[in-house]
Formats: C-alpha cells, sequence, structure tokens
C-alpha cells in the first residue's frame, strides 16, 4: 500500500483540563497510518491514551502544535474542515453507546443519522432496514417498538446501527462491545468483518484487551503512557509477550500456550494468535 | 472550532490541592468567611464599598495561591448573559433606584430607554458584585474538599437539629447536588461527542449557535437524563446495601478543631462584614 494512507497521524501530543491547574496529558508524541481497507487494533491498559487518538480521527478532537493529523486528505488543524463530512465517512462508536439513544422509536432514532444528512423519506427507510440488518434487529419487528423498552443488548445493536446508518468508509468501536454476551458478540463481529471484506470498511478495535482483538486485526498499536510501545502485524506483536506484560497487557491464552510449548522445547511452527491457528498448530505438532 | 471539553469551563466546585493558608482553614472557618462576605456584598451598593470588596476578597484569592486566570476562566461561558443583562438594566431600570443620598439625574431618555445615574452605578455594582462572588466562591469551593464542606455544613447545623432541622440530610442533599455538576457535565460531554458522531451539528460556534444548540436539545437531554436518573437508583442502592439510615447513631471520621488561626480569622471576617454594613450609608460616592 503506497498511496497515502487514510488517517496519517504525527508527533500529536494532547492535555485535557489545558490551562488549568488539573492539566492532564493524555498524549506525547503519537505517530500512527491507518489505510483504507485496513482492520487495525488499538491497544492498552487504562489511560494510555487510547480513545483520545481515536477521537482524533473523526475531529471530535482538534490536533494541537506541533502535532498533525489527516484524514482523508485533510489536515485537521485547519479550522475550515467540513468535520461533519469526516464523521459521516469515519463513524465512532463509545463504549456505552446505549446511552445516546434519545428517540421514542427505536426506527426514529436510527434515522436520527441520515435524517441530518438530509436523505429523502423513501432512502432514509431502506438505509434504517440495511443497518438494522447489519447488526441483527429484525426491521418489521424493531422499528417500531420503544427505545426504551429494549433489552440491554438490543439498546446496544439499536445504537451501532444509528451510526452504521451514516454508511460510514470507517468505522471505530472504542470498547464497544464490551458487555454484550459472547453469541451477539460474535454474531456482531462477524458482521461487520463481512462488511470490512466485501465493502472495504476499514476497522478500527480499541480496547485493553488482546484476546477480543486476535482474530479482527491485521495490525496492532500497542500504547501506554500516550504513546505508541509497538506496532506491527498481529503476529509481530504478540510474538513478544515479555514486552506486552511490561506494558501491562496479555497475549491471547491460545499464544500463551504456544509461547509455554516452546519453552518446553516443544516446537511450533508458528505462533497461533486465535484459536483456530491453535488446533492446527498443535495437531501439526502431534502429526510430526 | 468546536470544544467539547466541558470541564474546562467550570472552575466553580472543582477543588484544587493546595498548602495555603486558606487550604489549611477549618472548613467551619471558610463557610463563615463565605457567608460574612456574601451578606456584605449583597448589601453594598456604594462604589467605594464595592471598591473595597473587590480588593478584599481579591486578597484572600491571592492568599489561596488559586491562579487569578483560573478563577476567571469560570466566568467565560457567562459573559454573554452578564452583557444582555447589564444592557437590559441600564437601558430600562431608570428611577428604580436611586442612591442613598443622592438627587436623581437623568443622563439620557427617549421612549421607555431611561438612562440614569442610578441606573448607571446599578449596572456598574452589579458587574463588581459578581465578580466578588465569583472569588468567594472559588475560594471556598477550589480549597475546600466536599467532604470537608459537608462536615462543615453539617457540623454548622447540628444546634439547629433541636429544632428539627435535619442537618445531615441538608448536607447531604447539599453534597450530592455539587457532586453530581462535574458527572453530569462529563456525560454531557459523553453525549455530544457520539451524537456529534451520528451526523449532529453539535457545538458548532456559529452566528445563531443558540438556535441549532435549541434543536438539538431532544438528543442532549434526553440521555442526560436518563443517565441523571441511572444515577440516582445507583446511588440510592448503593447506600441501602450499606444500611444507611440517615445521621441516627452516625459518628464521623473526621473531628473539625478550630485552631488559633481559625479564631483569628473568623474574628477578622465578621469584623470587616459587620463594619461594611454599619458603614454602607456613610461612604462618600
Amino acid at each position: 500500500m503506497s498511496e497515502q494512507p487514510f488517517i496519517q497521524i504525527r508527533d500529536l501530543h494532547h492535555s485535557y483540563l489545558r490551562n488549568t491547574p488539573l492539566e492532564v496529558t493524555a498524549l506525547r508524541g503519537v505517530n500512527m497510518g491507518i489505510h483504507r481497507g485496513e482492520s487495525v487494533g488499538i491497544i492498552g491498559r487504562t489511560g494510555a491514551g487510547k480513545s483520545t487518538v481515536v477521537q482524533h480521527f473523526n475531529g471530535l478532537i482538534r490536533p494541537l502544535e506541533p502535532g498533525k493529523v489527516i484524514v482523508d486528505g485533510q489536515d485537521m488543524s485547519d479550522p475550515k474542515v467540513d468535520v461533519r463530512r469526516i464523521r459521516q465517512k469515519i463513524g465512532l462508536v463509545f463504549q456505552y453507546p446505549e446511552q445516546q439513544l434519545f428517540e421514542r422509536l427505536v426506527g426514529d432514532d436510527i434515522a436520527f443519522g441520515p435524517k441530518k444528512l438530509g436523505m429523502e423519506q423513501a432512502d432514509r427507510r431502506e438505509r434504517v432496514k440495511w443497518a438494522m440488518d447489519m447488526v441483527g434487529l429484525d426491521f418489521e419487528e424493531f422499528k417500531d417498538r420503544f427505545t426504551f423498552s429494549l433489552s440491554g443488548g438490543e439498546m446496544r445493536k439499536a445504537a451501532l446501527a444509528g451510526v452504521l446508518a451514516l454508511q460510514p468508509e470507517m468505522l471505530i468501536l472504542d470498547e464497544s462491545t464490551s458487555g454484550v454476551d459472547p453469541r451477539s458478540r460474535r454474531e456482531l463481529l462477524e458482521r461487520l468483518l463481512t462488511l470490512h471484506k466485501e465493502h472495504n470498511l476499514t476497522l478500527a478495535f480499541v480496547s485493553p484487551n488482546m484476546e477480543d482483538v486476535a482474530g479482527l486485526v491485521d495490525h496492532i498499536y500497542v500504547m501506554d503512557d500516550g504513546r505508541v510501545v509497538m506496532s506491527g502485524t498481529t503476529r509481530e506483536v504478540f510474538s513478544q509477550p515479555e514486552k506486552l506484560r511490561q506494558h501491562g497487557l496479555g497475549v491471547p491464552q491460545v499464544t500463551e500456550v504456544a509461547h509455554e510449548l516452546i519453552s518446553r522445547n516443544i516446537p511450533v511452527e508458528r505462533i497461533p494468535v486465535t484459536v483456530e491457528e491453535g488446533v492446527e498448530e498443535i495437531w501439526k505438532t502431534l502429526n510430526s | 472550532m468546536e470544544d467539547f471539553e466541558l470541564l474546562r469551563h467550570i472552575t466553580i466546585g472543582q477543588y484544587l490541592p493546595g498548602d495555603s493558608l486558606i487550604h489549611r482553614l477549618d472548613p467551619r472557618t471558610k463557610i463563615s468567611i463565605f457567608l460574612f462576605i456574601t451578606i456584605a456584598v449583597t448589601f453594598s451598593v456604594s462604589y467605594t464599598g464595592n471598591i473595597i470588596l473587590v480588593l478584599a476578597t481579591m486578597f484572600l484569592v491571592l492568599l489561596s495561591r488559586i491562579p487569578m486566570s483560573y478563577v476567571f476562566s469560570g466566568i467565560k461561558p457567562a459573559i454573554p448573559l452578564i452583557i444582555v443583562l447589564a444592557v437590559l438594566q441600564l437601558l430600562l431600570y431608570g428611577d428604580g433606584f436611586v442612591p442613598y443620598g443622592m438627587q436623581s439625574k437623568t443622563y439620557f431618555q427617549w421612549g421607555i430607554i431611561h438612562i440614569t445615574n442610578g441606573s448607571l452605578q446599578l449596572v456598574i455594582v452589579s458587574a463588581m458584585r459578581f465578580v466578588e462572588l465569583l472569588f468567594l466562591t472559588s475560594l471556598l469551593t477550589n480549597t475546600t474538599t466536599l467532604a470537608d464542606i459537608t462536615h462543615g455544613m453539617e457540623n454548622m447545623l447540628r444546634p439547629f437539629s433541636r429544632f428539627g432541622v435535619p442537618s445531615h440530610e441538608l448536607s447531604l442533599v447539599a453534597t450530592i447536588a455539587l457532586r453530581f455538576v462535574p458527572l453530569l457535565a462529563e456525560q454531557l460531554e459523553i453525549i455530544m461527542k457520539a451524537q456529534a458522531s451520528r451526523g449532529a451539528d453539535i457545538a458548532h460556534k456559529g452566528k445563531l449557535q443558540f438556535i441549532t444548540t435549541a434543536r438539538q436539545v431532544a438528543a442532549l437531554i434526553v440521555p442526560l437524563f436518563i443517565d441523571a436518573f441511572r444515577r440516582a437508583e445507583d446511588l440510592i442502592l448503593a447506600m441501602q446495601a450499606r444500611c444507611y439510615v440517615g445521621s441516627q447513631g452516625r459518628s464521623s471520621l473526621v473531628r473539625l478543631k478550630f485552631a488559633r488561626i481559625d479564631y483569628t480569622v473568623y474574628g477578622l471576617s465578621l469584623a470587616f462584614s459587620v463594619a461594611m454594613l454599619a458603614l454602607r450609608n456613610h461612604f462618600p460616592f
């Protein structure tokens, strides 16, 4: 991929409560590049600066001097940038997205974004149907339900549909699937991966947990104390469990098993990062 | 450019750790200073009196070593409102107020617009009072933790419990109310960001900003209220789980004690306020 990255971040610094005695530094010089169609993971313990970084992606936070954030070729430090267009392209889902629901009916809430885009009634309906399909909410069954009568999981799906309804080119999930039951979570992630593969949707997963992102991403950025401390393909990053532990993180259990096997002189050809790969490796080792 | 960081603009109620003379005072002393001087501010209408009060409160803020810029950054969001009020007062108040011992003088009259020396003084004095009260509130809340304020209030109200004043409950209510301000601000910030992320044009600084804001209000207020109720319910549950029954048989971890400096400061501020009240009609202008 030689073209310019979709999102490029150079030497980004940020502090909260700036110019007050309570100032806290969140970012101390972050560099990142995310290409169109990529799926990346941004990993780090709490307070590492993950959320602060991703909020720069869609202009919720603007870069401070001397940092640069270039999104889709546009310099985000320019006050004239049309952030609403950027936000339509880059959907950001927060940790408890169900907190953003406000309309009485589920369908209306999901239609909020498309309505803001100025879409016609009929197109809007199609868009809402598509988005609900994506998250696994049945259109006919759920569109006229009262938003606040939904279960927690359904509310979260509805909220996610509300962001998807903008049909973004990139979707950022900032710990948005924590607390969702395993089955719904897997279904949701599978649908997102399908979008990623078939429609070239760029994905970014933010999580403190390696296991969460292992099978989903091509590239991992590990953050600690406001900096990117490790960066590489999933396998590259997971092959350094010691270094990860230094930054308060672990590797997926299956990767840990592989490292343990190696330390006991049992050969493992390729370090697995998902259960499927682990099974394959163990099978190979057993047969050889 | 928009700015979502709401807490940056809320300075009142934000405790700033420190070791100044004011920080070390007993919370009851600080609450008393606050009350005494607030009363003095309320009854002072003369220019001289307010100049003295501005200087006195500023002196206290300097003693507390809170950065002046921080104190003033708290008014920034309120400035448009203050200006509108001041202009209305200046133009329409007219004869409503005649300074003590002075003749009413009309500077300008046209239709209902009526500017007198009284209304001019009222506007200037109001602005000064605003600054004085801002200094006082910052002084109390920026140097005292919420827990200390609560203890102090409860302690000061205790003598009234004989007459059925629920001192503990009152101070608890006040604490919860104050504690919720930064929490709700933080939550509002998250909601604003979430709605902006799905197409709402929130926090866009424009000429008709308040109109767009009003239109977006449902998208912000509904989630904010739901969150506030949820937090309140959580709080009730947590209190019940710990068998909270109010003040009944409850002792306190912190024992407040007046030190010599407390008596001194208490005495000085009382004397100052009494003097301000006694002299309020005797200042030259």
